[in-house]
């Protein structure tokens, strides 16, 4: 087997623990938060009789070990259960919001590692420079507010009194939605051979995006900046410069992929930890996405979409990290080449 | 042209701080003729490894650094002259060997990789292909076994010593006409250490290159030097052919240099005096005093 396959291996078995992990503490505290979901559910003016119907159908009488014991049974199905809020199996609310969600996060995820990494090659670059002094003023800015606070004044910016992006949505409002194939408005318009749908997405993703991507965008550019510092160090870039190649190329690459190998990790988590960040971007630009869902359903209790959300984003979270890991070991061939025994 | 391939005059280095302008070397000057080996000895902090960098224009780019004097290379003043120039040398006319090989390599590239920039650094058009040739042809030269191999693993899948030699295959690649060895393999053992040091002097007397030999070791520099220029505190103390020097060392800071070597036939570790003003008398030259 080879070592990156094993590796694989690995990390799919430590993530299905992991999962198994957070199914059960988010099934527990859904159900011990005080409030009755059912009568939640059915409202004030529900007889007694239909909130006890419901908790009987939903098993909330019988001990938690029990429920989960349901819930298992169900998953193996593929079933997460009904939503109480709308009233739809828990699988359909969340294959209809998620995509919206990690478009956005994938796109802010570009953003960060398009604009973030770069920035912080040309810092170490010309460290000690002005170029060097306004990136780190930039990317300590971008990491001192929360995304949240970036969206609204993003917002009032470049869409309020610069009205040069949408103020909101996901799309033009008089513009028909591209038929439904991926759920990835950008990708369906694109597949729909639909372009002015597809451009008014993208107008729209930018801004959201961005606010998003900002923190991340300057964590990246000062891990990058910092790791890469520490490089320029090293005997080998020393080597580098003695025998005149290209100050550029250096960076660009002799500098950099040494130094990509301990920034990407934390990359790769923040490039996750969005998932949760996009919950208030949404909300700022009434993004149709799965956190206004999530918002929805953890105030109104409702157990099965609450644990289903959360499963779905550790499951992202768990995928994003192991692509990091493959990352790794492809760029650090003492990983790749491990099994060889170094000969 | 000049009778020197390098000629040194009077360099002088200081780096500007908050607490003023600290000297390092104060007025330096040494000379290399065409295909001649010649040692820089010094104990550590004496300016012998910036003196290199200096030669090739590393630590002009530190903004903090100032210097004065000439470096003449090929007879062109080099300190009259812009930073690209040197930058076009580096790598093509002067070469340079580091203390560590195996730090001095690129841990994520392969030694192929690094082989082939080196070889673009002389022929900008080198395919990937001819490149990969020159690279066999001369690690061969190194006498590397399974140059193919080499070519193709990283630098920590290999030993120092074939680290070593990848170094000296690589800094003689594109044929330059100085050599500079900033204490090459001290990070080796010892019987690895002769090996590589054998086969760099094989190599550049069949060349032609001339040397510039950094180090403290005086056992090494005795075999592999035509000259000796010993650096005490960033000034040059004493000079001659290394017989000379070595038969009869005259400035108090050479004698204590050599007494500071322990014998291999015993007799424990030399007993050496703490450093007294003598070390700063005025430089003896024993070239100049044949001369005159």
């Amino acid at each position: 087997m080879s070592p990156v396959v094993r590796l694989l291996v690995k990390r799919l078995s430590i993530s299905v623990i992991v999962l198994i992990g957070v199914s059960m503490l988010i099934f527990t505290i859904a159900r011990v938060i005080p409030g009755d979901p059912a009568r939640i559910a059915l409202g004030p003016n529900a007889t007694t009789e239909q909130v006890e119907k419901l908790r009987d159908k939903l098993h909330l009488d019988e001990p938690i070990y029990i429920q989960y014991g349901y819930f298992v049974r169900d998953f193996a199905k593929g079933d997460l259960g009904v939503s109480l809020y709308t009233n739809r199996p828990v699988t359909t609310d969340i294959a209809q919001f998620l995509p919206a969600t990690l478009e956005l996060v994938i796109v802010a995820g570009m953003f960060m590692i398009g604009l973030g990494i770069p920035l912080g090659i040309m810092s170490a670059r010309f460290r000690g420079k002005a170029a060097d002094n306004i990136i780190r003023v930039i990317s300590l800015l971008g990491v001192s507010a929360p995304s949240f606070v970036w969206a609204v004044i993003l917002m009032l910016l470049f869409a309020f009194f610069l009205p040069l992006f949408p103020i909101a949505g996901q799309i033009s409002d008089t513009l028909p939605v591209p038929q439904r194939i991926t759920g990835f408005l950008l990708v369906d318009s694109l597949l729909d051979g639909n372009f002015r749908a597809f451009f008014s997405a993208l107008h729209h993703i930018i801004l959201p995006a961005f606010a998003l991507a900002l923190s991340g965008i300057g964590q990246a550019a000062r891990l990058t900046r910092s790791n890469m510092v520490e490089t320029y160090d090293k005997p080998y870039i020393e080597m580098a410069q003695s025998f005149g190649f290209p100050a550029r190329r250096i960076a660009n690459r002799y500098a950099f992929r040494p130094s990509l190998i301990p920034s990407l990790t934390i990359i790769g988590l923040d490039f996750a930890a969005m998932l949760g960040n996009a919950f208030l971007v949404e909300a700022v630009y009434a993004w149709p996405g799965l956190s206004r869902y999530g918002v929805q359903v953890i105030l109104r209790k409702d157990l099965n979409a609450i644990v289903g959300t959360v499963l779905v984003i550790s499951a992202t979270f768990l995928i994003v990290n192991i692509i990091v890991d493959l990352l790794i070991a492809y760029i650090n061939p003492r990983i790749r080449l491990a099994e060889r025994g170094g000969s | 042209m000049s009778e020197f391939l390098l000629d040194i005059r009077d360099l002088k280095l200081g780096f500007k701080s908050y607490a003023g302008l600290i000297e390092v070397l104060h007025g330096i000057s040494l000379n290399i003729r065409r295909g001649e080996k010649v040692a820089l000895v010094g104990e550590s902090g004496s300016g012998k490894s910036v003196t290199a960098r200096i030669i090739l224009g590393l630590l002009q780019e530190f903004s903090t650094a100032r210097i004065s004097g000439s470096v003449s290379f090929e007879g062109d003043d080099l300190e009259t002259q812009p930073l690209s120039v040197r930058q076009g040398l580096r790598g093509t006319k002067i070469s340079m060997i580091f203390q560590d090989p195996t730090s001095s390599l690129n841990p994520v590239y392969t030694i192929g990789v690094q082989f082939q920039e080196v070889l673009r650094r002389g022929d900008v058009q080198i395919s990937a292909k001819q490149a990969e040739a020159r690279a066999i042809a001369l690690l061969e030269d190194v006498s590397i076994p399974e140059p193919e191999r080499v070519l193709a693993s990283y630098p920590f899948q290999l030993s120092g010593g074939m680290n070593q030699r990848v170094m000296i295959a690589m800094a003689l690649a594109n044929e330059p006409s100085l050599l500079i060895a900033d204490e090459p393999g001290t990070a080796l053992d010892v019987t690895v250490q002769a090996q590589t040091l054998h086969l760099m002097r094989d190599l550049v007397e069949r060349k032609g290159t001339s040397v510039l030999f950094i180090s403290h070791n005086l056992g090494v520099v005795r075999e592999f030097a035509d000259r000796v220029y010993v650096i005490y505190k960033g000034r040059l103390v004493e000079h001659g052919r290394t017989s000379e020097l070595f038969h009869s060392p005259r400035h108090p800071y050479t004698k204590a240099l050599m007494a500071a070597v322990p014998r291999i036939t015993g007799g424990g570790i030399p007993d050496i005096a703490e450093a007294t003003d003598a070390y700063l008398d005025p430089m003896i030259d024993h070239e100049a005093e044949a001369t005159s």
